[in-house]
């Protein structure tokens, strides 16, 4: 029995590995978060100048795989980066910040996380956009006769409602980023799956090296989406206290 | 055939062990059909042809040989260097040409044929950037997902940092942008890599090895029959002088990556 | 740039080694896809109906079952299907075939909660009616309840088959020669256009996944208003 178990050292080798993906989708699901709501703004602006590029961005990104993004990140758009700037994305570097020192991450880290914002981000801009269809145009009609500006009724009225709407498939598109960024294992970005394929080269103990790795993921999605549930029961309540 | 109770998936593994006691031979000689893994895109091992659009190379011309003495069709799985072992233990392939390294630790999962191929752990860099081994252990380096050469440099060079790629022209591509600063592989393997460089002027691969490897057929573990039809064959074919034709066919002095041949099959 | 590369490997992009070998690049891409496409949409209407019809603990078994697809990557299945499947039931597809059952059963889990989810957003009255009419279930499920569900399912369904069509894209971890696959082996040969061959392969993906998302959406507005008009 004991013998068919992982060693110690392998087992610490997913479980960095498991941070990485937690850390990568974690920070590419903020910056998405951010990026889509813009995105979405940009789509729904009344002049074409923001519109049209907006959709072309949406639809381009949407409708690529991303696979084919991230080779592009890493190795295509390397290759077109003057020799320099490359050179100083590898090298280590160090900021100190107040008290907390910053390590600029290696290439691998950068394009991973790019990768997968971008592409996540025009999933959460097409989320907003159903959410922000799903407010009455009454609401914002009765805003601007309340003597709102524009930009306050998308402040204070439109977007606040929106996000809830577009809540349960924003979760969705969280759990999506933790699923695809295993995906980066492809340009040598040390996450969840990468760490199993190298478990598994050292040990072959190939069913315990993905199985671990797929019940972490499992585990992952199963408490976004208890979460998610959970923000569910407690809307309600809140909207009780208004 | 009953074993100790382990692991669930262990019991139904051994199970079919035992149901499968039919010798892989035999089921070969039944099919017609003998299934080979081998590289696509690591020339001259194994690489997709620009003509035929067909993969070619040294370790082809070995599959080749051997469907022909079994007397059955070739039918070639493209593989990368991390799949080989779960091709085999999956039953996806009958044997595995793809400049496999025979360690100790992969012959407890799959049966090795005798060597055929000899060669020694090697790196590519940009020119004057890596002159020893010493500077190892302070570089960036790019390896191939499961090769021994990744196992042999963290084991060696445990200050160096390893990234890994799904197959050594990936390594290579990061290489040339900048993301690591060297590449290791197999010396033959990188030798018939830079031989397909545009700008190869760049390069270089300096002239010390971290390993001597031999390189075998990988086969099903515990058929034993095959293995030893194998490895006659291997020696067969080192006798009537094919073995030779094939390696002057990708490493003569006439080709792309000429090479003086040190190994020949039962030497070791 | 040097798009010369893209010129000079175009069949192989498109068609592979065919005629003379297998049918792969962008044909296998498509071949991929519509097998997995139909099998999921067949799965995933099996499934919701399975979901909208069932109580209890078989409701709850479905659920979980369906949530472990859901919560699966992709990359991670393929593995699965491919090479763990052979080893623990003896049971062997092959590569064409992992990257079809996979997608599928991903993709129907999926499709399967956007069924439930239209057959329950029809009014409760819509079931009464029909089996006041003397239907059972079973009709008024196929004569009643899905004629008005699907059309409302129709943008889930587009969106589930496009992300498809891109996830065929993970074939490539196990050697299917689909569009990537071919891809990455030509730049792996050529070495310094990896630029321009992930560009081209993007466009590729891009138009047909656009024209799935345009062409299903023409279909959505001509049927739609067939709706309103009976």
């Amino acid at each position: 029995m004991l013998d068919q178990l992982l060693a110690p050292k392998y087992v610490g080798w997913l479980i960095d590995g498991f941070y990485v993906t937690l850390a990568v989708s974690a920070l590419a699901s903020a910056a998405a978060t951010v990026l889509g709501l813009l995105l979405c703004l940009a789509r729904l602006a009344p002049t074409r100048w923001l519109a049209w590029p907006a959709l072309a961005w949406l639809s381009l990104f949407r409708n690529t795989p991303l696979l084919v993004q991230l080779f592009f990140w890493y190795f295509g758009l390397a290759a077109l980066m003057p020799q320099g700037l490359l050179e100083w994305l590898n090298t280590p570097h160090h900021w100190h910040l107040a008290f907390f020192g910053v390590r600029w991450p290696p290439f691998e880290y950068v394009a991973g996380f790019t990768g997968l914002t971008l592409f996540t981000a025009a999933f959460i801009a097409e989320e907003f956009r159903a959410g922000v269809r799903g407010v009455p145009p009454g609401q914002a009609v009765a805003a601007r006769a309340l003597g709102l500006r524009p930009w306050q009724v998308w402040r204070y009225v439109v977007i606040p409602q929106a996000f809830r709407i577009a809540l349960p498939p924003l979760l969705g598109q969280y759990m999506n980023a933790v699923k695809n960024s295993s995906l980066t294992m492809a340009i040598g970005l040390a996450e969840l799956s990468y760490a199993s394929r190298q478990v598994e080269t050292e040990t072959f103990k190939t069913f315990q090296a993905f199985g671990i790795a797929t019940l972490l993921y499992i585990g992952t999605v199963a408490v976004i989406e208890l979460a998610g549930q959970w923000v569910q029961r407690r809307r309600p309540a809140l909207g009780a206290v208004r | 055939m009953i074993r100790k109770f382990r692991f669930l998936a262990l019991l139904a593994l051994s199970a079919l062990a035992g149901v499968a006691q039919a010798d892989r031979l035999d089921d070969i000689r039944k099919a017609g059909v003998l299934r080979v893994a081998a590289f696509d895109s690591n020339p001259p091992f194994g690489f997709v042809d620009p003509k035929s659009k067909q993969i070619v190379g040294l370790d082809v011309d070995y599959a080749r040989e051997l469907a022909s003495k079994l007397g059955v069709k070739l039918q070639l799985v493209p593989t990368n260097p991390a799949n080989r072992i779960p091709l085999l233990s999956a039953n996806k392939v009958d044997i595995v040409l793809a400049n496999f390294t025979i360690t100790e630790e992969r012959a407890k999962q799959v049966n090795f044929s005798i060597p055929y191929f000899a060669s020694g752990q090697q790196f590519i860099a940009k020119k004057g950037t890596l002159k020893s081994a010493d500077q190892l252990g302070s570089l960036r380096i790019g390896v191939d997902k499961g090769t021994t050469n990744e196992i042999v440099l963290r084991e060696k060079y445990p200050g160096a940092t390893l990234v890994a790629y799904d197959d050594t022209p990936f390594a290579f591509t990061a290489l040339r942008n900048g993301n690591v600063q060297a590449i290791t592989q197999d010396g033959p393997k990188l030798i018939g890599l830079l031989a397909n460089v545009p700008d190869k002027e760049n390069y270089e691969i300096p002239p010390f090895s971290i390993s001597d490897d031999l390189i075998g057929a990988g086969l099903p573990k515990d058929e034993t029959r095959f293995t030893e039809y194998v490895n006659a064959f291997l020696r067969e074919l080192e006798a009537s002088g094919k073995a030779q034709k094939i390696y002057d066919a990708w490493f003569g002095p006439s080709t792309k990556t000429p090479l003086t041949r040190i190994f020949r099959i039962g030497d070791k | 740039m040097d798009f010369s590369v893209i010129a000079d490997n175009l069949s192989y992009f498109l068609l592979g080694a065919w005629p003379h070998g297998p049918l792969g690049g962008a044909a296998l891409t498509l071949v991929l896809s519509i097998s997995s496409a139909l099998a999921s949409g067949a799965l995933g209407l099996v499934l919701g109906v399975a979901l909208a019809t069932t109580h209890g603990p078989a409701h709850q078994g479905l659920v979980l079952a369906l949530g472990f697809f859901r919560a699966i990557p992709v990359l991670m299945l393929i593995f699965w299907t491919y090479f763990l499947l052979p080893i623990v039931f003896g049971f062997n597809v092959p590569g064409t075939g992992t990257v079809v059952v996979a997608l599928s059963l991903i993709g129907g889990s999926y499709l399967a909660h956007s069924v439930y989810a239209g057959i329950a957003s029809l009014p409760p009255g819509q079931w009464q009616a029909a089996a006041a009419l003397g239907l059972r279930r079973a009709d008024a499920l196929r004569h009643v309840i899905l004629p008005q569900a699907l059309p409302i399912m129709l943008p889930s369904f587009l969106n589930q088959w496009i992300a498809l069509i891109k996830d065929s894209s993970l074939a490539y971890v196990i050697g299917v020669g689909e569009l990537s696959f071919v891809a990455t082996q030509v730049s792996n040969r050529e070495m310094v256009y990896p630029t321009e061959i992930f560009l081209f392969v993007a466009l590729l993906y891009f138009i047909i996944c656009s024209s799935l998302e345009l062409g299903a959406g023409a279909i959505a507005r001509r049927y739609g208003s067939a709706e309103k008009q009976t």
